[in-house]
């Protein structure tokens, strides 16, 4: 039962994914004067590297699965 | 090993150059942080863990950056030594009490262009029983005016794992458990054994500010494990003739995971949300899925709360029964395990942060760029599959957490 419902979420997945990509296609360009909202730190997906180590050092030892959490480096491109 | 040393480390890497790397332009930070882990039993003391952690990141000069830092893990309670049925005439109710210590030191720099930038960070983690050295290097691109962002991540693990010596032992059903860390390391000791665990895990992403309002971003990690990776104090009672050998797991792993993350602004309300979804599969059969939802709002100007629900489904490894189900039916195949990580489960997180910013207003000189202060209280609810599942005695966890940095 879990399995089959795991299944179903890849595939939910994998669709999500493809139509984001599309979309590139059409508008994909943020121009710098627009970025005043992304500069906030509530729009960092990893706002606190500290805080992250926490929170994995803690479900990590807890959950069978890891890693999939977000790459540091990557970000929301304001640099 | 009570502290599993292993994947702490790797997310523990990544963040190091992380940090140094999100703050590349930023000034100089200190930060420090205190968490109580809280993990109450219905039969015995449970788990309490205080983990501390220290870090400061710097700029040089010329884009480049170094960071440093300590945590350690104060860990109390008691745990069964043996796995088996909580219920029934075979029911095991003794638990072993312990104290147990983890020390790591992590250093790195990063080194920071326009448009690109690399990392790289050394960590050192010891304990009585585990010793881990590990590398990580990251690098990260933007593309089309910063649009997109395009990073890599790399860590290697060089663990070492001390053991109960068993070159005696005729099978897998003869292998004793480790029952103290006292002789560990000391190469003159015959009584244990160092084994040897690698690990290696890469993970790419890729980042694109979408709109205005929205960040996307998508990517994956491969884990590959290689070498000992059973709990070396545990032992599973296995077969109705009551044979208890030392946990027993393959030597090698390979998992797999894949992940979506997308951040939202909500402008007029000064808020944001954060939802996450990872898919996971791995060598040993076991499948999850996880989420995330943060939502983020600022309830003053210096004053910013963050809410969050975390939700983790997974499935059983192929070698995994429940205590009774390996006292009636034996092993699954050649391994047996009494780890809850292995067992099918779901974990449910709730909790909240709040975090107070100050900065100094802009007309006057200030020595400090920002100081900030977090508490954060979050409750870990665990949903197992059976009465008779591993640390079925523990129910949810209690999760305490303070912060203070200061930016110069």
């Amino acid at each position: 039962m879990r399995s089959q419902c795991i299944s179903k979420l890849i595939l939910v997945f994998a669709v999500a994914l493809s139509a984001c990509g599309g979309c590139a296609v059409s508008k994909w360009t943020v121009k710098p004067h627009q970025r005043e909202l992304l500069a906030d730190r509530i729009m960092q997906l990893d706002a606190d590297a500290q805080e992250r180590a926490a929170e994995e050092h803690i479900l990590s030892n807890r959950e069978g699965a890891v890693g999939g959490t977000g790459t540091s480096g990557g970000g929301c491109g304001c640099n | 090993m009570q502290l599993r040393l292993r994947a702490p480390l790797l997310a523990a890497g990544l963040a190091v150059v992380g940090a140094a790397s999100a703050r590349a332009e930023n000034p100089t930070e200190v930060s420090s942080r205190l968490t109580l882990f809280r993990e109450p039993s219905s039969q015995n003391k449970g788990i309490t863990v205080l983990h501390p952690q220290v870090d400061a990141n710097a700029p040089i000069a010329g884009g480049l950056g170094i960071a440093a830092g300590w945590e350690a893990d104060a860990v109390s309670g008691a745990t069964p030594a043996i796995s088996g049925p909580h219920t029934g005439v075979d029911a095991i109710t003794r638990a072993t009490e312990f104290h147990d210590n983890r020390e790591m030191v992590h250093g790195g720099f990063t080194y920071e262009r326009p448009d690109a930038g690399i990392g790289a960070s050394y960590a050192y983690g010891w304990e009585n029983d585990y010793r881990s050295h590990s590398i990580s290097a990251t690098t990260h691109d933007d593309l089309y005016d910063h649009n997109f962002t395009l990073a890599l991540a790399y860590t290697h693990n060089w663990d070492s794992v001390c053991d109960a010596n068993n070159s005696v032992a005729q099978s897998p059903l003869a292998l004793i458990p480790l029952t103290s860390s006292t002789h560990c390391f000391n190469s003159s000791a015959t009584d244990v054994v160092t084994h040897r665990l690698n690990i290696d895990a890469i993970e790419p992403s890729l980042s694109w500010t979408m709109t205005p309002r929205l960040v996307i971003q998508g990517g994956g990690t491969i884990q590959l494990l290689d070498g000992f990776q059973s709990n070396p104090y545990r032992s599973v009672l296995v077969g109705s003739q009551h044979q208890e050998p030392q946990e027993h797991e393959p030597l090698y792993r390979q998992r797999y995971a894949v992940f979506g993350r997308a951040v939202y602004a909500f402008p007029q309300w000064r808020a944001s949300t954060l939802t996450m979804l990872r898919l996971y599969q791995d060598s040993w059969a076991m499948q999850a899925a996880t989420a995330d939802l943060v939502v983020n709002k600022y309830i003053t100007q210096s004053a910013l709360l963050s809410l969050r629900g975390h939700y983790h489904l997974q499935s059983g490894a192929s070698f995994y029964r429940d205590g009774e189900g390996y006292r009636t039916k034996g092993p699954a195949g050649q391994y047996w395990t009494g780890d809850r990580e292995l067992s099918p489960m779901s974990n449910y997180l709730i909790g909240g942060r709040l975090a107070f910013l100050r900065k100094p207003r802009q007309e006057r000189s200030s020595w400090f760029v920002e100081m900030e202060a977090d508490v954060k209280y979050e409750l870990l609810l665990y949903q197992l599959d059976s009465v008779n599942a591993p640390n079925y005695d523990r129910t949810y966890a209690h999760i305490v957490q303070g912060s203070f940095a200061m930016r110069f």
